[in-house]
């Protein structure tokens, strides 16, 4: 009942004079930005979804597309420390600057994994301090980050906010459903021993119970060494793991001669929105991680 | 107190009191500034030492930089250089205004002068052991530095990226002590070194980019004179027009492993012939550079593996320090990254100078950063 008033509210609202501009880090948060702004949101993304979103060029074009923004929203905890600062240099983008409302760390409504718990330092990788910064392959994690978006446009565009809620809970329902129809794929998983290229896929093995037995960076951000890839030969036929997930950017021979080693198979998996053709928005994403990893897995 | 006693206290003052969890607390509750070193060592196996200070060995620079927001309307950088040639000195240490109108950037301090493309870069930071000739004569052995004033606002009437940059600083170039002019080049508003660089910048596909930008300075410098007096330098008007060329390929999926940079900057150098002379001091005393100008180089670097990359140099100048005989030079270079944090650099120079044998210089390069995570440069 509250969700057909909110939809018969929002058709009558219509969309705004001028609708709220955002910028997002990734094609994940794009997505989830678009299905929740709806008519009433423009949402444009930097990295695409089949680049490292570590490294991203912070190429000039880009502070255009920010200075008109009314709403930078970025993953957080340092995914985007290499190249963000660059575009918002100087801060002269105030509607940026870090206590503004169109600053946006989506990170912060965020249960967090691998947060460190010691000291840390750099002899452990290209650690995140903060915690691990992949978090939108959790289906939870994708509601929270609607309902952010939701309250910070619901701030900025007041008169737009029963539109935005009904966006919300339209996104919610997909997923609700979406994951209702992935079920039995995820119930395979659970258990089952996979290697993993980076610590990307932490989070979908989390809600998946998929076992991550070793993975290819000896630390995170390092590429693999002989002798590292050497104790994972022996960690894959020891663990019985039969798939190595990568992610489209690494180099997959490297993958491919532990596979041989071991008689694993590569199953190339992008974990963002766009990162092959088709995957075109998050539900579609995660449905085709869970099942591709679903046929993979033996 | 001593440069190393302000070095270690910063260091200390820096070490975080505890592991913030997050969504407890902030992350910085004590308001630290961000505090990060660079250290950038060089060993020369040239046949003789090319270094300034004549060692096979050495720490050529250790940087400190202590950054963060002042308070909601400025931002402060502060950059602090230590050698053992020139011991410690301010590189740079600048406010940024953060809540200018119209989306302009303002900047008030000592910064890098926003001339051409490479003297932009931190030296640690760049692909070769040196700036190229053109910058180290023109510019500065180290770039070009300034202290004054600095604007910028970003632009695009035409669809595309634009950048212009205004600076007024007290003086361009090196400061000599050994140069006494009638009164110093600042003492009028036209003796003030003034810039400005316009920036444009494409998206050529969304693997490639190009940057065509122009830049264009003028000052008055003290140059010197056949004079045994007091008096032994006149100030006279030197500028210079730049222009240089970017191009940046890099695929989007691939871009961990490949990547290709070309890089060129001519500039010209304008100087005055004929400066006015304090009185009595024949015309034929004056001793600085009459002639104008020419130099230019053309740079590449290609990306073999995920750490590793080839690069190369050639540059082409009239040498200001040769009385503007052509100076040329040819260098190539293997960097390697173990990490993000740090750089391995392996490269060998030959020169030649018109009227002088050729020389050849091999040297190793490595740098290392400490601290918080740097934007890499682009």
């Amino acid at each position: 009942m509250i969700l057909q008033f909110t939809l018969v509210a929002s058709l009558m609202a219509g969309p705004p004079a001028a609708p709220l501009r955002v910028v997002t880090s990734t094609t994940d948060l794009w997505d989830i930005a678009r299905q929740v702004g709806g008519k009433r949101v423009v949402a444009k993304h930097i990295s695409a979804g089949f680049q490292d979103p570590h490294f991203v060029e912070a190429k000039p074009s880009f502070v255009l597309d920010l200075q008109k923004a009314d709403v930078w929203a970025y993953v957080g905890l340092d995914l985007e420390k290499g190249w963000a600062p660059v575009l918002l240099a100087g801060e002269r983008i105030q509607k940026m600057a870090l206590s503004a409302t169109g600053n946006l760390d989506v990170s912060r409504v965020i249960r967090l994994l691998d947060v460190p718990s010691g000291n840390i330092d750099r002899s452990q990788g290209d650690v995140h301090p903060l915690g691990n910064p992949h978090y939108w392959l959790d289906p939870a994690n994708a509601r929270r980050i609607a309902k952010l978006f939701q309250d910070t446009y619901s701030s900025l565009d007041p008169e737009g906010a029963s539109e935005y809620a009904a966006n919300a809970a339209a996104f919610g329902a997909r997923l609700d459903a979406a994951e209702a129809a992935w079920a039995p794929a995820r119930a395979r998983l659970k258990g089952k021993p996979i290697v993993a290229w980076h610590t990307s896929w932490r989070y979908l093995a989390e809600y998946t119970g998929v076992n991550i037995v070793g993975f290819m960076e000896p630390k995170p951000g390092v590429p693999p060494s002989p002798s590292h890839l050497s104790g994972l030969i022996q960690t894959v036929q020891r663990t019985g793991a039969r798939v190595i997930v990568m992610e489209p950017w690494y180099d997959r021979r490297t993958a491919d001669f532990v596979a041989g080693k071991t008689g694993a198979s590569v199953l190339v998996l992008p974990p963002s929105v766009g990162g092959v053709k088709g995957l075109d928005d998050y539900v579609t994403l995660m449905k085709n991680a869970i099942e591709s990893l679903s046929r993979a897995v033996p | 107190m001593t440069a190393r006693r302000v070095l270690i206290l910063l260091l200390l003052a820096a070490t975080p009191a505890r592991a913030q969890q997050q969504g407890t607390g902030p992350t910085n509750p004590r308001l630290l500034p961000d505090i990060s070193v660079v250290g950038d060592l060089i060993f020369d196996f040239s046949r003789r030492s090319t270094q300034e200070d004549g060692r096979r060995f050495s720490v050529r620079e250790i940087e400190l930089a202590l950054q963060a927001a002042v308070d909601p309307y400025f931002r402060g950088d502060v950059f602090f250089g230590y050698s053992d040639v020139e011991g410690v000195a301010i590189e740079q240490a600048f406010l940024t205004a953060t809540a200018l109108p119209w989306q302009i950037e303002g900047r008030l301090g000592r910064f890098i002068m926003p001339f051409g493309k490479q003297n932009l870069t931190h030296r640690h930071d760049l692909h070769t052991i040196d700036y190229p000739y053109v910058i180290q004569r023109f510019l500065g052995e180290e770039g070009l530095k300034g202290t004054g004033l600095y604007a910028s606002k970003v632009l695009s009437p035409f669809g595309f990226y634009q950048e212009v940059i205004v600076t007024a600083v007290d003086h361009l170039g090196e400061l000599s002590d050994d140069l006494t002019p009638e009164e110093p080049a600042n003492a009028s508003l036209g003796g003030l070194g003034y810039m400005a660089r316009l920036r444009n910048y494409w998206d050529l596909t969304p693997n490639a980019n190009l940057e065509l930008s122009a830049s264009a300075s003028t000052g008055r410098m003290a140059q010197p004179l056949d004079a045994t007096g007091e008096i032994n330098a006149v100030n006279a008007r030197q500028s210079l027009l730049g222009v240089d060329l970017t191009y940046r390929w890099r695929p989007l999926q691939q871009g961990l492993y490949r990547s290709l940079i070309v890089q060129a900057e001519f500039m010209h150098q304008i100087n005055e012939s004929n400066p006015t002379l304090p009185e009595g001091v024949d015309p034929g005393a004056y001793l600085g550079p009459r002639e104008n100008l020419n130099g230019a180089y053309l740079f590449a670097r290609y990306q073999l593996s995920r750490r590793g990359h080839l690069g190369a140099r050639g540059d082409l100048l009239d040498d200001p320090e040769a009385d503007g005989r052509a100076l040329r030079a040819a260098s190539g270079y293997y960097e390697f990254f173990p990490s993000e944090f740090s750089k391995l650099l392996a490269g060998y120079e030959r020169l030649w100078p018109e009227g002088q044998a050729s020389q050849g210089r091999f040297i190793i390069q490595a740098t290392f950063a400490l601290g918080p995570h740097r934007p890499h440069p682009f």
